[in-house]
């Protein structure tokens, strides 16, 4: 329950182009050491190799972290595909970024702002519940889940 | 009497749906009834509340000899904007399932978030309430699980450069609780969106979802660990819904799941400074049971560390069941999660101006913390100061009360005597009553000059709560004036000693006590509107007298 007037006060946020802020470079920075992402799970040995070569992809624990099943022979045949899309990063790495100012994502557009907190209920609901697999009014049917993450 | 428990009261309900537990808890309570401790086996019936949790706090007293509990808090606090974080989807507790949803919050390819603006003025805020350091650049990041409630199969979270971090809380323990100051340390505040609800079938070969919480905005906070008994972490969620209400980001109703909080409980050794392995606990409704559960699991654990099995303590989640009031694993961890977090494409990052956390600072309520500091400077006691700014409604009340001129410790005792059991038994809030600030200040001043008695004010009062108007009005309708006139008094008090000659007797005889029998019965001849002061006096003159 946000009071009115005091949301009223409050100057609305735009994404306007942001002035730079020396401790953004810090966090920046902070975040490059660990190569192409903010990860923790990083291995410590691709952690230690730094922007070195990347670890080659590990196909099985890919599949089971995407829920895909792959036979042997999927996985042999996409493992070298793969393993190709990780070596174009990987050539990013070999990118000059020292006169580079910091950026914690791309370039948003200028003036795009963030939205208002005014209701807008979608209108086709109809199409939503149709393209539904399984409903049972008024709940979408799932295989039964317990706890297993 | 203060708090959690004040608000802990009430039917306990599980978290999720019920056939989620029946099906899994089976087994494993068979299992865990084999090495179950002795000593920490408690009533399975609930008794009350507040005498459950002092129990719990002396097992865990008794028990601990040798050890110390460390704990850790993870709060969400579902935000009360009108819309979802990152659609224009309306959301109401309790609408018809499946109803607020739109293409974004269902995960439909190509759909696009744009984040809420007041989700990140919530955030400012409720940072800024935890002495938080606010990042003037944050983003979010995509956390990946797959579960039916998360249709996008990735939750957007924020991750390494959250929106606050590196704050701290201060409160007050109750007396009852041994009392004392507290600061807990709050490691960070994110943004974050809540997933869907998932219900299970009562034939169990399937499951539902309802989606209408998909995408709601939550704030979660992780807490330093700084608790070392069920109290303190109880205190301390009671402390963060104290902020949440005060700053009004959100309702911070535990029933409706709007404020969950998962504890994380480890035991060591005194002395040893690294961590025991961490237990995680969930599935409780209110603070009392948050106290209650983390002092079952210190005492599970202590005693599986005394009988040399601290190698049975393992990483995993539990639940609490109200009904044994006790913790059931719900599933063991299996190493860490991979969550494969990675910055969101589809949000840019939220930058912050230094002029708009300035004006959110300058529009902030005062606080729980600065409250009971300034209630505590009036020469409050600390069982007033922490009763009074428990619910930011009475605490209001109070201070208009004070802005009338009424004195501190009389309205005090008015709000938290007469007026909070007026509420309680009529299960209201303080703004649902007709008695205004301003009347509860006349009455007090009405009282001070010796217009009304005491006694007629609890009359009166409880007209002005259930009917309004004024106390002066009250007074003059019922003829309620204090006879403060000694001549009536004398003619009453002569009156019943000539028509109880047989009690005079016995009085003159050595039976003294009898006093307070002449005193009613003149209280009652002046239908209670004898000052006592006056009453007493004179009665008591008479009495010694040898007329």
């Amino acid at each position: 329950m946000l009071s009115a007037a005091a949301a009223s006060a409050i100057p609305r946020l735009r994404w306007a182009a942001p002035p730079r802020h020396a401790s953004s470079r810090a966090q920046w920075l902070l975040l490059r050491q660990r190569p192409l992402s903010s990860s923790p799970n990083v291995t410590p040995a691709a952690a230690a190799s730094g922007p070195g070569p990347l670890e080659p992809p590990d196909l099985p624990r890919l599949a089971k972290s995407a829920r895909i099943s792959l036979s042997q022979q999927e996985a042999e045949e996409f493992a070298p595909k793969i393993q190709q899309v990780v070596d174009w990063f990987g050539q990013l790495q070999a990118v000059d970024l020292e006169s580079i100012e910091p950026s914690l994502r791309a370039d948003t557009a200028v003036g795009s702002s963030l939205r208002e907190d005014k209701a807008e209920p979608f209108a086709n609901r109809d199409a939503i519940i149709e393209a539904l697999p399984s409903f049972d009014d008024p709940y979408i049917k799932v295989p039964r889940v317990l706890n297993s993450e | 009497m203060a708090l959690p428990l004040l608000r802990g009261i009430t039917t306990p309900t599980l978290f999720r749906a019920n056939g989620m537990f029946c099906t899994t808890q089976r087994p494993i309570l068979a299992h865990f009834s084999a090495n179950k401790p002795e000593s920490s086996v408690r009533t399975a019936a609930p008794k009350s509340t507040q005498q459950a949790t002092r129990e719990g706090q002396v097992v865990a007293e008794q028990n601990t000899q040798g050890f110390e509990a460390v704990i850790g808090i993870e709060t969400h606090v579902q935000l009360s904007t009108i819309t979802k974080a990152f659609c224009s989807c309306p959301y109401n507790y309790g609408s018809q399932p499946n109803t607020t949803i739109c293409p974004t919050c269902m995960g439909h390819p190509g759909a696009l978030p744009v984040l809420n603006a007041e989700v990140v003025e919530c955030a400012v805020k409720l940072g800024l309430a935890l002495n938080c350091n606010i990042s003037m650049t944050s983003k979010f990041d995509r956390k990946q699980y797959f579960y039916p409630d998360l249709p996008k199969g990735y939750q957007i979270s924020q991750f390494d450069i959250p929106i606050a971090e590196k704050g701290y809380v201060d409160l007050d323990i109750p007396l009852e609780f041994g009392g004392g100051h507290r600061r807990f340390g709050i490691t960070r505040v994110h943004m974050e969106e809540d997933a869907g609800k998932l219900l299970h079938s009562e034939s169990g070969s399937y499951s539902q979802v309802d989606l209408n919480r998909a995408g709601v905005p939550l704030l979660e906070i992780v807490s330093e660990p700084d608790m070392r008994t069920g109290i303190e972490a109880a205190e301390y969620g009671a402390e963060i819904q104290r902020v949440v209400r005060y700053l009004g980001v959100g309702n911070g109703n535990m029933q409706e799941g709007s404020l969950r909080c998962d504890v994380n409980v480890s035991v060591r050794p005194i002395g040893q400074s690294e961590f025991g392995t961490k237990v995680e606990i969930k599935n409780m409704n209110s603070f009392s049971a948050i106290s209650r559960a983390i002092d079952y699991e210190i005492s599970r654990q202590i005693l599986l560390h005394k009988e040399s099995q601290a190698d049975q303590i393992v990483q995993e989640t539990r639940l609490w069941d109200e009904s044994s009031q006790k913790t059931f694993t719900m599933r063991k961890k299996e190493g860490l999660a991979d969550y494969r977090y990675f910055p969101e494409p589809d949000l840019p990052e939220v930058i912050l101006t230094t002029e708009y956390i300035d004006e959110i600072r300058s529009s902030m309520p005062e606080l729980p913390e600065a409250k009971r500091r300034r209630y505590e400077n009036m020469g409050l006691s600390m069982q007033d100061v922490i009763f009074l700014a428990n619910d930011d409604n009475v605490a209001h009340f109070f201070d208009s009360t004070l802005e009338h001129g009424a004195d501190a410790k009389m309205a005090a005792n008015w709000i938290m005597g007469d007026i909070a059991a007026y509420l309680k038994d009529e299960k209201l809030s303080i703004h649902d009553i007709k008695l205004t600030p301003l009347e509860l200040s006349e009455m007090i001043a009405s009282i001070k000059n010796g217009i009304i008695s005491g006694k007629i004010a609890k009359e009166i009062l409880v007209e002005l709560i259930s009917k309004g108007g004024t106390v002066k009005s009250v007074i003059e309708e019922k003829d309620l004036v204090q006879i403060a006139d000694p001549a009536a008094i004398e003619a009453m008090v002569d009156q019943v000693l000539t028509d109880n000659p047989k009690q005079l007797e016995q009085y003159r005889a050595g039976k003294t006590k009898l006093q307070g029998f002449f005193a009613g019965q003149v209280m009652k001849a002046s239908k209670g509107k004898a000052s006592p002061v006056l009453l007493n006096k004179i009665l008591g003159e008479k009495l010694k007298g040898d007329c």
